[in-house]
């Protein structure tokens, strides 16, 4: 069984003191854990500094388009099944430019784990609003506070049919790596919301303020994750950040659906058998 | 004798206009005719004028011809709409009530029959629905087509979909315009058409073609979001692909659809999408993305009336450049512009070869004219359809190459290819510029290396790549280029130059990037005068071409950007009055 280590390419280059280095150690924990192969997974990533973490992991890795990760990603599961294919963001990649993939990649349902690492601001343009930043938010391209109001991921996939719907902290590993096992084992698409401070733009949403802004559910012996309204209620709490397992739900996954020969799409020959095509050649006659 | 005919069947979008085409169309082609249909449809669903033309002939053809012989109109305004171009001698099937409208001027030289289409419905079927089945049962009549070959396409158009009372009502209309016809005719105003074997042939659409192509061509990955007029191949796609082991994705949008298309690709999958106009523009974000981490795409353009949403149900040329210029940065990319039915089908299953040999992305690029509407074809011959994956490495090939590198610098810029699950071939893809083994690499000596290892691909491709095909007398001094849909009206107008002793040829341009200048500066070098003939505004191929060829020549652009394709008449004017 291979260990932690074994899926460790190079050391990363993120600013000191990033949320970023807890999220990849945690996902390397995961592999491990999960028993994975660096040959089994396909890490994609969108554009922004969580986009390098692929550069630094040892498996098959995709850097993709901004906002372009989950329907590239999309695209890899459905022609092999057998890969896992874990997909990483960051709050622009997931919830500003590539918003429509990711509400269309909910609903779709397809068997991805899908990491969000929010970090409340744009940071490797150096520091402008992004879509989770809160209303007043000051950054260079907002100097006047942010006039609009924030996004939040894990309530748009609560809303959009989301099986799996997770938050965590990159401050509280030990939670987020049984969230993100908790995603892999999911069969279908899990959303696992990751808060992780910027060291080097974001002087608001620091390790402290998200320490004093969080809820979480798991400490709360009455929460259900199985229960959307619950989820519901406490992703409408304006002040405090829910983390932990917010909602799950068993449904088939759309590879499920879509797919269901045992090999897959990669194993399918690609000759046409001749009465077939003869069969299909009439048509036109 | 009648050799060539162009029915129009004209009405108000809604009225059956494109039903009854494809059952006349379906008719023709038994009776041995060589078929083209040509489509001028709004896009809209109902309400808005509409047409369609079944052209038949004895000889091969490509396109619309230069008159209507026959104007089929289900009301007034579709009379006045296309009375100038219905020919001298043609006919005109209609109510009745508009002919004492017309001008004396639009009634010469015509045969107008006043046919109670609606009436004969009503009183037989207590509606209107087979209106149209009447007016085909009188032409049907007037062109002497034998009632069994009308009885056996309406039986197999309707037998599965709707049952055999609809089969009956539907052979009873026919039967009973034919009756009508029969008294509102002379005998003399008939003219009965010549009877040949169907032989063994098919009436095919591009766009059906080009699905097809991409079944027998190995895609098994199909992700697109509905476009006018692409949305058939896909159709064509849900339909057989389930049984061969394939995959049709709706996206939610053509971002979606080509990102999808090569996350397919890069996992092993031969992958296709397709579009048109503005979804187009959407996928040059990810066509850049193909270009960069080389990884094997087809993309079907279907061209339509562009700029902006412009006419999505009619046919255009002006997209060349987008493909072949268009995305950020340089790299390689291949682009075909099949010319024929034929071509639709064996250039997709080339396509596919082209992109994993050469590992870069590779655009069909068609146009509406020819991808929604029917021609007749020799029936495709599948007993040698290659499918080359280039250099894509076996589980066994790559096991225990201890230092794989996926973007390997190679003499001939193409690098071996490792897929996800291959134990030793792990590496990464990257959109940033990136070392041999696909990790992030921004230095500059890496940075030229690996932009010309890239570039080099196509150098290796040419030898690949699809020639111009010549068309007439290679002797003759005057030229024309063309692409595409422009295939038709070209050979037909170098047939009616040649009649009137002007001695023409025709070069019909198939791969349009990499450009082959050779091919066409041996052309150009025979040639005295070289016209370029362009279904769009700028001149796009007339471009193209000046920019290539050496030494700079004069060319003559012919110009039509009117939302129909050209006829030939209007190359043989346009020839005419440049000589």
């Amino acid at each position: 069984m291979l260990k932690e280590k074994d899926f460790h390419l190079h050391d990363p280059t993120w600013c000191a003191g990033c949320g970023i280095y807890s999220i990849f150690s945690v996902i390397k924990k995961t592999a491990a854990a999960e028993d994975m192969k660096p040959e089994e997974m396909v890490i994609v990533t969108g554009i922004g500094c969580h986009g390098r973490l692929n550069n630094y992991f040892k498996a098959y890795g995709f850097h993709a388009l901004h906002g372009r990760a989950l329907p590239l990603a999309q695209g890899v599961k459905l022609a092999n099944t057998q890969l896992s294919v874990i997909v990483v963001s960051g709050d622009g990649d997931a919830y500003s430019i590539g918003l429509g993939h990711f509400i269309h990649t909910v609903r779709r349902n397809v068997n991805l784990t899908y990491i969000v690492v929010n970090n409340m601001i744009y940071s490797l343009t150096q520091g402008q609003t992004s879509p989770t930043s809160r209303k007043g938010f000051v950054s260079s391209s907002t100097p006047q506070g942010s006039k609009e109001s924030p996004i939040c991921g894990p309530h748009l996939a609560l809303v959009s049919g989301g099986t799996f719907v997770a938050r965590g902290f990159s401050g509280a590993p030990k939670q987020l790596f049984r969230l993100i096992r908790k995603g892999i084992q999911h069969k279908g698409f899990s959303l696992i919301e990751v808060l992780s401070p910027c060291v080097t733009y974001n002087k608001t949403n620091t390790y402290d303020w998200f320490k004093d802004n969080i809820v979480d559910l798991d400490q709360k012996k009455e929460y259900d994750f199985r229960s959307r309204e619950k989820a519901w209620k406490f992703l409408n709490n304006k002040h405090k950040l829910a983390i932990g397992l917010l909602y799950q739900k068993e449904e088939s996954s759309y590879d499920e659906l879509v797919l269901p020969a045992k090999d897959p799409l990669i194993r399918s020959p690609l000759q046409i058998d001749r009465k077939k095509m003869d069969k299909i050649l009439k048509k036109f006659e | 004798m009648i050799k060539d005919i162009s029915v129009m069947i004209a009405g108000t979008a809604g009225d059956g206009v494109l039903f009854t085409g494809n059952v006349l169309a379906k008719i023709l082609k038994r009776q041995g005719w060589e078929i083209v249909t040509y489509r001028y449809f709004p896009s809209n669903i109902r309400g808005e004028s509409t047409n369609y033309t079944i052209r038949g002939s004895l000889k091969k053809i490509h396109g619309r011809a230069d008159h209507v012989d026959v104007l089929m109109a289900f009301n007034c305004d579709a009379i006045f709409e296309h009375i100038t171009s219905v020919a001298d001698g043609g006919i005109v099937l209609c109510e009745g009530q508009e002919i004492v409208r017309m001008k004396p001027t639009d009634l010469s030289a015509k045969t107008f029959h006043a046919f109670p289409m609606r009436a004969l419905s009503k009183e037989k079927f207590g509606n209107e629905i087979f209106k149209n089945m009447i007016l085909l049962g009188g032409l049907c009549h007037i062109l002497d087509i034998d009632l069994s070959i009308i009885a056996e396409v309406i039986t197999e158009t309707f037998l599965k979909r709707k049952g055999r009372e609809i089969v009956r009502k539907n052979i009873e209309a026919i039967h009973l315009g034919c009756e009508e016809a029969k008294k509102i005719t002379e005998e003399h105003e008939r003219h009965k058409l010549k009877r040949k074997k169907d032989g063994n042939r098919l009436l095919i659409s591009g766009n059906e073609a080009i699905g097809l192509g991409a079944l027998l061509g190995g895609c098994r990955f199909f992700a697109a979001y509905p476009i006018c007029p692409a949305t058939e191949i896909w159709q064509w796609l849900t339909h057989y692909f389930p049984d061969h082991g394939g995959l049709v994705v709706q996206t939610e949008d053509e971002l979606a659809a080509v990102n999808m298309a090569l996350g397919a690709s890069y996992a092993g999958v031969r992958a296709m999408t397709s579009t048109s106009g503005p979804g187009a523009s959407l996928m040059m974000e990810g066509f850049s993305l193909a270009g960069m981490t080389e990884i094997p795409l087809v993309v079907v353009h279907v061209q339509r009336v562009g700029p902006s949403t412009g006419m999505p149900t009619k046919s255009e040329q002006a997209d060349l450049m987008q493909w072949i210029h268009g995305s950020h940065g340089d790299f390689p990319r291949i682009v075909l512009a099949p010319g024929t039915i034929q071509e639709c089908l064996e250039f997709t299953i080339k396509a596919f070869n082209l992109a994993d040999r050469y590992q870069c992305p590779v655009i069909l690029l068609t146009e509406q004219d020819y991808s929604q509407n029917f021609r007749t074809v020799e029936k495709f011959n599948l007993s040698n359809v290659e499918i080359d994956r280039g250099k894509l490495l076996t589980e066994e090939e790559i096991q225990g190459l201890k230092d794989y590198k996926r973007y390997e610098f190679t003499r001939d810029g193409i690098s071996p290819r490792a897929l996800p699950s291959m134990k030793d071939g792990v590496h990464m893809v990257e959109s940033n510029e990136h070392d041999q083994r696909g990790y992030r690499d921004e230095s500059s000596h890496n940075r030229a290396k690996m932009m010309s290892k890239r570039m080099r691909k196509l150098k290796t491709a040419r030898k690949d790549l699809i020639r111009p095909k010549l068309w007439g007398r290679k002797e003759a001094h005057i030229g024309i280029i063309g692409c595409g849909s422009t295939l038709g009206p070209i050979s037909e107008a170098v047939g009616q130059l040649g009649e009137s002793g002007i001695d023409t040829k025709f070069l019909q341009i198939r791969t349009l990037w990499p450009f082959l200048a050779e091919d066409v500066e041996a052309f150009i070098s025979t040639c005295k005068t070289v016209f370029v003939v362009d279904n769009n505004y700028e001149g796009q191929l007339a471009q193209l071409v000046s920019g290539q060829v050496k030494p700079k020549r004069d060319l003559k652009s012919i110009l039509n950007y009117s939302g129909h394709t050209f006829r030939p008449k209007d190359i043989v004017e346009s020839v005419n009055k440049a000589l």
